[in-house]
């Protein structure tokens, strides 16, 4: 599928969900992240550390009693050493399914767009020979599995503040064509969520 | 006089349609830039012609950050040749009666080293050889893959790469094809090790290079980047847009399956030497070259046959015995032509993506044939034309 067309309804997903963080009171995330190009499922944690950090928000499309099904939207940047930085917007499909010991189940789905950079220097084939030169990325789509668990820490109020954690499990593409088409990933997420305007 | 007439005759017909001129060092040092003109970092080739005349060639970059141009001497990695030098070392132990090819390989390796490893049961020092074991290769094992482009810089030894290939569907029962497989050579190298009681690229110093009076040949694990190696890089997203990778190749470091440093001049003599009879024995390179024939050939390619740590290729310019070798970031190919008793080797410090198409492909090799021998004239006919050496 042409690049431009993922593009497009990438971002088409992003905006179309844009009234649902507009209509109440949105929560802030916070998110750190251990980044690792392995096979989804196969480690629970991954060293080496590649650190990346999320900033974001979400809304909620319904919610009854413990479970809710929301929207977030998060921007993040992501260092693998001695292979890639990337930037990325990234929106998700959650749903929670809550306890009444404030923990909670979650399974999001999820897609984003990934500007990818190289770590060290690029160098660029033009007129006959190459040339360090500025990088200018690599596009890059993300479709991402991310099992979770969050723990409220205001069981009664709708508004609590959140700590959770999901092992997110993503995929690149395209990847490296002709060699390695997809490249998959897991980031193993730790964050926090909470409401700026409670006092 | 007819049969020289005869033989002249024979010969004009055979004459390749370019002329001798073009095949001169002129020719030669022409595709060298041409193939730095299209996209490959740098590239160094040797040529030795009837094991006399020794041409050497380089183009382009040997670190393109510094803008050191590349020099024929240069040192490189040479990734799988390597295993063309585990074979021979194999082949003279077996001169010395201390193992038999088809000796099983549990006489040599214990249990816990070949836990898991499917055909290794059974599987004989000549089925590892020519790749009929149909042992798993540990290197096309997706877990691998990611876990390598994970870690770029990690140290990889034997036991951390094969458990990759430990419980592993073979490709097919013990000696049924043939299939590359670089465990077959790791487990070569352990072998190695076990016959002569010091690690295996000690014995690679003591009964090839020392012998050759190589200087500039070494294995990795006892230099992993050494001074003066040629900066290797990566075409990863297929666009020539290439990153510094010469710290990048740490699985290749400490098993007999890759991790050769070394100059195509050094490469160049060692398979001379050892298709000339200047290392093993007649018998002995009767057996490595002796190969069986792959029952399919992916991507398309000559056809090939796998010998002992070498391969046969059928080309228009007639038989040829070969090995090629990737690390991250290096390329290399060795190539004898027995008829016209040539060895050429070529190293490029560049590879995957759109480079691979320029120094690796079937095209790649008919391009550099054709510039060394000329193309050919007649589909069945066999003709060289001798190049203008100095």
């Amino acid at each position: 599928m042409p690049v431009s067309i993922i593009r497009k309804f990438v971002f088409i997903c992003i905006l179309g969900a844009a009234p649902i963080y507009l209509n109440a009171q949105p929560p802030i995330t916070v998110t750190l992240q251990n980044e690792a190009t392995a096979i989804p499922f196969t480690k629970l944690f991954t060293r080496p550390v590649h650190p990346g950090v999320q900033l974001g928000t979400e809304g909620n499309y319904s919610r009854h009693n413990l479970s809710r099904l929301y929207q977030t939207i998060s921007i993040g940047y992501i260092f693998h050493r001695h292979l890639f930085k990337g930037i990325y917007i990234h929106t998700a499909l959650g749903y929670d399914y809550g306890f009444h010991s404030g923990f909670n189940l979650k399974a999001q789905v999820g897609l984003g767009y990934m500007q990818s950079f190289t770590t060290g220097k690029e160098y660029q084939f033009s007129q006959g020979e190459y040339k360090a030169g500025r990088d200018r990325g690599n596009s890059r789509f993300i479709f991402s599995v991310a099992p979770g668990l969050g723990y409220r820490l205001q069981q009664n109020n709708t508004d609590s503040p959140e700590i959770f954690t999901l092992y997110n499990c993503w995929f690149e593409y395209p990847y490296s064509p002709g060699f390695i088409p997809v490249m998959t990933h897991i980031s193993q997420e730790l964050g926090y969520s909470f409401y700026p305007d409670n006092k | 006089m007819q049969k020289f007439i005869f033989n002249l005759v024979t010969l004009l017909a055979c004459l390749p349609v370019t002329s001798p001129a073009q095949t001169s060092t002129e020719a030669l040092q022409h595709l060298l830039d041409e193939l730095t003109g299209s996209g490959v970092p740098g590239i160094t080739m040797s040529i030795n012609y009837a094991d006399t005349n020794l041409w050497l060639g380089a183009s382009g970059y040997a670190n393109l950050q510094s803008r050191t141009r590349m020099n024929p001497n240069n040192i490189t990695r040479m990734g799988s040749t390597v295993k063309t030098i585990t074979a021979t070392t194999i082949l003279l132990l077996q001169e010395e009666g201390k193992l038999q090819l088809d000796d099983k390989i549990t006489s040599y390796l214990s249990k816990d080293q070949l836990k898991g490893i499917r055909n290794a049961e059974l599987a004989t020092i000549r089925q590892l050889l020519n790749h009929s074991s149909g042992i798993f290769n540990y290197i096309q094992d997706s877990h691998f893959q990611a876990a390598s482009l994970n870690n770029l810089t990690k140290e990889w030894h034997a036991e951390d790469l094969l458990k990759y290939a430990r419980n592993k569907q073979p490709y097919f029962k013990l000696g049924a094809d043939v299939r590359y497989s670089n465990t077959n050579y790791i487990l070569l190298g352990w072998i190695i090790e076990k016959v002569c009681g010091k690690p295996f690229w000690s014995v690679f110093q003591e009964k090839i290079f020392t012998p050759l009076d190589f200087t500039q040949t070494r294995f990795a694990a006892t230099d992993k980047v050494p001074a003066g190696i040629v900066h290797g890089y990566i075409d990863l997203y297929s666009n020539l847009n290439v990153i510094d990778a010469t710290n990048y190749s740490g699985w290749d470091y400490f098993t007999a399956d890759g991790g050769l440093i070394s100059n195509v001049a050094e490469l160049n003599l060692f398979l001379t030497s050892l298709c000339t009879g200047k290392i093993i024995s007649e018998a002995s390179f009767q057996e490595m070259v002796n190969g069986i024939p792959a029952k399919a050939i992916d991507p398309p390619f000559f056809p090939i046959e796998y010998g002992l740590g070498i391969f046969k290729m059928d080309t228009p310019w007639g038989e040829a015995w070969f090995h090629s070798g990737d690390a991250i970031g290096y390329y290399a190919c060795m190539v004898y032509f027995p008829k016209s008793r040539t060895t050429i080797v070529w190293s490029a410090n560049g590879n995957y993506g759109k480079i691979d198409p320029f120094i690796s492909s079937k095209e790649a090799m008919e391009k550099i044939f054709t510039t060394i021998f000329g193309k050919v004239v007649a589909s069945n006919a066999t003709c060289f034309a001798i190049p203008l050496l100095p």
